[in-house]
C-alpha cells in the first residue's frame, strides 16, 4: 500500500469504528465518562475538597486507560463474533494500520471525558510549557501501555465474556487501588513498593508533580531522580508491551 | 489458462486441548484463473480450512499452494493485496448504513472516494439492497446483511473472492441477484472461489467443481465431467402404481412421497419411460443433478479410479 492509501485506510478504520458508533450512539460516551465523575465526586465529597485536586487528574488517567480495555473488547468482539478480522487480513490493509486505527478511534471516544477533565484542571494543573508536556507525555504513555496491553491481552480470549471479566479487573488494579486518586503517601511507608507494581503510579506521580508545581496539592517536595526513574519505568513499560503485543499478534493463524 | 490457485499436497490437522482433527489431508487440485469455483462437501468436510489457507488467514500442517502465483506461506502480503473474503457467518459491522459500511470497506482496502461511491451504488442495486441503503445495518434483516457482506466484497477490485456459503440464508429471488452478481464478476475476469450446500447454486455458477470429504478431495472437475463418472446418469420418478420389486432390475431404488426414484442408464431408462407410458402410469426422465451424484458419492466408499483417473477435457 501507498501512504496515501494507508491514510485513507486507517482513516475509514476510525470512521467505521469510532465515528460511526459514536455518532448512532451518543450514549457510548456517557459509559467513558461516567466512573471517573463518580470518583470525583465520591473523593470530593469524602475528603471534604481536600483531595478534588488529584481526583480531577485521576479522571484524566482514567478516562485515557480505558481505551485500553475498550480496544480488549473490539477488537476480541470483531475477530470472535463478527469475523471482521478475517476480513481484514484477506484485504490489502496492513495489520499495523488496523491495530492504530482501532486504537485511535477508542482514543475518539475518550475525547469528550478528556475535554472535561481537562477543564476542570485548568488552575489546578501546572500549564507552563514543561507542566503541559509532562502530562502530555504522560497521558501519550498511558495511552500506548494500555493500548497495547489491551492488544495482548485481546490475543489469549476466544470469547467476548473474557474480555468482559478482565475490563473491570484492571480497572481496579490500575486506577481503584493504586495512588491515582489520592497522594502516595498515604500509602503506608512498608508497602508503599507495591503501588509501584501499577503503571499508572509512574504516570499519576508525572501528574501529580504539576498539582506541586501549580501550587494547589503537594505532599512530597518532587525530585528529579524520581522524575527520571518515572519516565524511564512508564517508556520501557510502554515499549515492552508494544514488542510483546507485536510478537503476541496472530494475523495468521497457526 | 491461467491458474488463480494451485494447492499442492496441502494438509491441515487442528490441534487443541484433549484432542487434534484433520480437516484437510493431502489435497492438491488447480482452480483457474477467471471463473468461478466451486467447493462442496457435508458440514466438517474441510471446505472452510481450504479458503482460511489459500485465503492466507491460516497455516497449513504440511503442504503449501499458490495463489494468484505467490506461495501462500511466505508471500501473503502480494496475495492480500488481490483478494476479498466474505467468511463463514461474518457480520456487517452494525453502525454503520449499508451505504456506510460498503464504501468504508473500499477505501479501507485504498479506493479513493469516487471510485468507491461508483462501485458501491453499482452493487447496491445489483444486490437489490436499493431500499436499505440509508438504513443501519443493525436494522437489516439476517438475509439482507449476509448480502451487504457479498457487496461490500463484489464492490472491490480483488482479482480473487473468496465466498465461504454467501447466499446462506438467502430468499429464492436474492440467491439468484447474488448469482448475477458473481457471475458478472467472472465476466470481468476475477475469479471466484466459493463455496456452498446449494447444489443447484453450485452447478449453475461454478465451471468447475471439488467435492471434499472427510479432507479428502473425492471429486473434481466440470460439472459435466462429473457427471459422465456417474454410473447410473440417469434418475427417473414413477409413481406409486409400480412396485419396488418391478423396478429394481433397472437399478437401485428409493422410495420417495408419491411413488419411487430410480438410477438407472441410458438403455434402461428408455425401457421403463415406454413400460410406463404403455400403463399410462405418472413418469418424469431427467440427468441426475448434482445434488443425486452428491448423494449417490458421498459416504460410499472410495471407488478405484474415481478421483485418480481426471479425464481430459478440452481446454
Ligand atoms: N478452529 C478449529 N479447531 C479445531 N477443529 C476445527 C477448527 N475449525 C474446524 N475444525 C474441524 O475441522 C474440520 C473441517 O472444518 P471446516 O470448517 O473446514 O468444514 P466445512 O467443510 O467448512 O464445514 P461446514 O459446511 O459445516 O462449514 C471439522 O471436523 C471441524 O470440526
Ligand atoms: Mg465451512
Amino acid at each position: 500500500m501507498s501512504a496515501r492509501n494507508r491514510a485513507r485506510s486507517f482513516l475509514s478504520i476510525v470512521y467505521l469504528n469510532g465515528i460511526l458508533p459514536m455518532r448512532a450512539q451518543p450514549l457510548y460516551l456517557l459509559n467513558t465518562i461516567a466512573s471517573p465523575l463518580a470518583f470525583l465526586f465520591f473523593i470530593d465529597v469524602a475528603s471534604r475538597g481536600a483531595l478534588s485536586s488529584f481526583a480531577i487528574t485521576g479522571g484524566l488517567i482514567l478516562t485515557i486507560l480505558t481505551t485500553g480495555t475498550g480496544i480488549q473488547a473490539d477488537l476480541v468482539h470483531y475477530k470472535q463474533d463478527l469475523k471482521f478480522q478475517d476480513v481484514v487480513v484477506a484485504s490489502p490493509v496492513e495489520a499495523p494500520i488496523y491495530v492504530a486505527g482501532m486504537a485511535f478511534s477508542e482514543f475518539v471516544y475518550s475525547i469528550p471525558g478528556l475535554a472535561v477533565f481537562l477543564l476542570l484542571s485548568v488552575g489546578v494543573l501546572d500549564y507552563t510549557v514543561v507542566g503541559t508536556l509532562t502530562l502530555a507525555g504522560a497521558l501519550v504513555l498511558i495511552w500506548g501501555f494500555s493500548t497495547a496491553f489491551g492488544f495482548t491481552l485481546a490475543t489469549y480470549f476466544s470469547d467476548i465474556r473474557e474480555a468482559f471479566v478482565f475490563a473491570p479487573l484492571i480497572s481496579i488494579l490500575m486506577t481503584t487501588l493504586p495512588p491515582v486518586y489520592y497522594p502516595i503517601t498515604y500509602i503506608p511507608a512498608s508497602i508503599r513498593w507495591a503501588a509501584y507494581l501499577s503503571p499508572t503510579t509512574y504516570a499519576a506521580d508525572l501528574v501529580h508533580r504539576g498539582l506541586c508545581a501549580a501550587g494547589s496539592a503537594c505532599y512530597e517536595a518532587p525530585s528529579a531522580a524520581a522524575t527520571a526513574v518515572d519516565w524511564g519505568v512508564l517508556t520501557g513499560l510502554t515499549v515492552v508491551l508494544i514488542v510483546l503485543a507485536a510478537t503476541k499478534a496472530r494475523w495468521r493463524e497457526p | 489458462m491461467a491458474t488463480a490457485v494451485s494447492a499442492q499436497h496441502l494438509s491441515k490437522t487442528y490441534t487443541y486441548r484433549g484432542g487434534s482433527t484433520q480437516a484437510l489431508d493431502d489435497v492438491s487440485f488447480d482452480i483457474p484463473a477467471g471463473e468461478t469455483y466451486g467447493l462442496i462437501g457435508r458440514n466438517g468436510a474441510g471446505k472452510t480450512t481450504f479458503l482460511r489457507i489459500t485465503g492466507t488467514l491460516l497455516l497449513p500442517s504440511s503442504g503449501t499452494a499458490t495463489v494468484l502465483g505467490y506461495d501462500i506461506r511466505t508471500e501473503e502480503r502480494e496475495i492480500r493485496r488481490r483478494i476479498a473474503m466474505v467468511p463463514q457467518e461474518s457480520r456487517p459491522l452494525y453502525f454503520a448504513t449499508t451505504e456506510q459500511l460498503i464504501d468504508g470497506y473500499l477505501r479501507m482496502r485504498g479506493m479513493d472516494g469516487t471510485e468507491a461511491r461508483r462501485r458501491r451504488n453499482d452493487v447496491i442495486d445489483e444486490l437489490g439492497l436499493a431500499d436499505v441503503r440509508r438504513r443501519l445495518v443493525s436494522r437489516l434483516s439476517g438475509g439482507q446483511r449476509r448480502r451487504v457482506m457479498v457487496a461490500m466484497v463484489l464492490a472491490s477490485d480483488a482479482e480473487l473472492l473468496f465466498l465461504d456459503e454467501p447466499t446462506t440464508g438467502l430468499d429464492p429471488l436474492a440467491r439468484r441477484e447474488v448469482w448475477s452478481a458473481i457471475q458478472r464478476a467472472t465476466r470481468e475476469r476475477r475469479t471466484v472461489l466459493l463455496t456452498t450446500h446449494y447444489l443447484d447454486e453450485a452447478e449453475a455458477l461454478s465451471s468447475r467443481l471439488a467435492l471434499l470429504e472427510g479432507g479428502h478431495l473425492r471429486i473434481e472437475g466440470t460439472p459435466d465431467s462429473i457427471r459422465a463418472r456417474v454410473q447410473l446418469p440417469y434418475r427417473v420418478t414413477l409413481d406409486s402404481s409400480w412396485s419396488v420389486d418391478e423396478l429394481t432390475s433397472f437399478g437401485p431404488v428409493t422410495s420417495v412421497v408419491g411413488g419411487h426414484l430410480l438410477f438407472t442408464r441410458e438403455k434402461e431408462a428408455r425401457e421403463i419411460v415406454q413400460s410406463a407410458l404403455a400403463r399410462g402410469s405418472r413418469v418424469a426422465l431427467a440427468p441426475v443433478s448434482l445434488e443425486d451424484i452428491f448423494l449417490q458419492l458421498v459416504g460410499r466408499p472410495l471407488d478405484e479410479g474415481e478421483v485418480t483417473e481426471k479425464p481430459e477435457e478440452p481446454e
